[in-house]
């Protein structure tokens, strides 16, 4: 069969040239946009609105009845953990220079409260053999053992007003505030025992916060503080451009 | 003889979902990066041979974990929403007889193989797609939804962890997701090759909509470059000449 020349010239109003320079714009515009850059700045944006809106519908999908399981077979991380801090070097509570460590609670309260580690095991205990989810991808199975938060929040009065929740820490400034729902989650604890033994410096030591509602970044470890809040107060990673609300 | 060959909603969505498949990949490919492995934390993974290799930072989009986060989560909507507008599209509008599996298509997929590798002189008669794009324009969307659907799995691990049990568990999610990215990636690179090798008319009706169908790969005999060769494509056997306009 004869292919008639015109074809190859004229199909449809756009001429090969026309064709090429389209195509060639549009791909190589794909591509300046898709090195590995951070993407054009005007998404910013529309990136943000993006966030916001995923953060109401995270919160709406948070369910006080929905528990993490390890999944059967599954190993414990035991040493393989891995242990993160922004200090230096593993944040160590010196009692010599700062004294006797206790974690206080205390904000949108009716009854602060300081803690001394004795104090906080006296308080109803759990032990949760959960997955640690980290921002990574990574997973990590352990078991926590602490006092639950919805314990704590008990203890201190918290005010219905307090709808958010910062977890501060002796690690320089870290710290991540949650939305307290989360907080209250049965799974969220105070802990201070990992796989049956005293929590460790490079854990966390004495107490952090943890739950496998959030990912890894919102659970502060090194604790000094809780503070009930009326409104959300950012956090570490949370400044730093990583997904305030962190759930699974 | 020039007819409509792609409807407008089939054009964008096309599009949009070049766009969204390219930022989806490289923003997964980053967030992959922070840990290039699919075991659990204290034990190995059998089914993945490049554990702890990272993928070359070239493919990867969004800079940074935090910042492919963003994008990926984002894009995740446009991928759906545009996804669901196609598949509404072609259910409706009756495209979606062109595209699911029949009995035939295995016979036919194997004449196209035979074609592809001069084992067969005649290109094999076709309605608007060959078997073999008609495989792959519906495993597409399949692997699509698993995509989304694994990828929803390991976003949501505890609040929807039923939906993460169905795939086996955070690790096997998370690696199904992988799997369906290679195969959307692998449909995709074969496709946009098959466009230029063997069909680049293809690339102009689903700009403009419109397509000639005596220009067809059928209408051609055309095999992979045919239009590189037109000499040797000369000899092959060639359909009646459509009728004079």
């Amino acid at each position: 069969m004869n292919i008639d020349p015109r074809k190859f010239i004229s199909i449809n109003g756009i001429d090969r040239r026309d064709f090429l320079l389209r195509g060639s714009g549009l791909v190589s515009a794909v591509f300046l946009a898709a090195c590995n850059s951070r993407g054009p700045k005007a998404a910013d944006r529309l990136l943000k609105y993006a966030e916001r809106k995923n953060l109401v519908i995270e919160r709406k999908l948070l369910r006080h009845t929905s528990m993490d399981a390890v999944q059967a077979g599954a190993h414990d991380a035991v040493n393989k953990l891995p242990s993160y801090f922004i200090s230096r070097t593993v944040p160590v509570w010196d009692e010599s220079v700062r004294g006797k460590w206790a974690l206080e609670v205390s904000g949108l309260v009716g009854n602060p409260v300081r803690l001394t580690i004795e104090e906080l095991q006296q308080l109803p205990q759990v032990s949760n053999r959960v997955n640690h989810y980290c921002v990574e991808g990574w997973t990590a199975v352990e078991t926590w053992t602490g006092v639950p938060f919805t314990e704590l929040a008990r203890l201190v009065h918290a005010d219905p007003l307090a709808h958010y929740v910062d977890f501060q820490s002796f690690d320089d400034d870290y710290h991540e505030s949650w939305d307290i729902e989360s907080a209250m989650h049965k799974q969220t604890v105070v802990a201070y025992g990992l796989d049956g033994k005293m929590l460790e410096p490079a854990h966390g030591a004495p107490a952090r916060v943890y739950s496998p509602v959030k990912l890894g970044y919102k659970n502060t470890k090194y604790l000094t503080k809780i503070v009930f809040m009326p409104k959300m107060n950012g956090g570490y990673w949370s400044d730093a451009g990583y997904e305030w609300y962190g759930g699974t | 003889m020039i007819r409509k060959r792609h409807h407008w909603i089939v054009r964008t969505t096309h599009w949009v979902n070049v766009v969204a498949i390219i930022i989806m990949v490289g923003s997964g490919l980053r967030i992959f990066n922070a840990y290039p492995a699919f075991a659990r934390k204290g034990e190995m993974f059998c089914c993945y041979p490049f554990e702890h290799k990272p993928i070359p930072d070239w493919l990867t989009f969004g800079g940074w974990l935090g910042g492919a986060r963003h994008w990926h989560f984002a894009m995740m909507w446009v991928l759906v929403v545009n996804g669901l507008v196609y598949l509404t599209f072609i259910y409706l509008h009756g495209e979606w007889r062109d595209l699911v599996p029949r009995r035939g298509d295995i016979r036919d997929s194997l004449q196209m193989v035979k074609f592809y590798t001069f084992r067969r002189k005649d290109h094999p008669h076709q309605g608007k797609h060959n078997a073999l794009q008609k495989t792959a324009y519906f495993l597409l969307p399949v692997f699509g939804a698993l995509a989304v659907l694994t990828g929803i799995a390991i976003w949501k691990p505890v609040e929807l962890a039923p939906l993460t049990a169905v795939f086996g568990g955070y690790v096997w999610a998370r690696y199904w997701h992988f799997i369906a990215m290679l195969a959307i990636v692998i449909l995709s690179v074969v496709h946009v090759f098959m466009v230029f090798a063997v069909d680049p008319y293809s690339m102009t009706s689903m700009i403009t909509g419109n397509y000639d169908p005596s220009l067809s790969p059928e209408a051609r005999n055309a095999r992979p470059f045919y239009h590189l060769f037109p000499r040797r494509a000369r000899a092959a056997a060639a359909p009646p000449p459509p009728a004079a306009t």
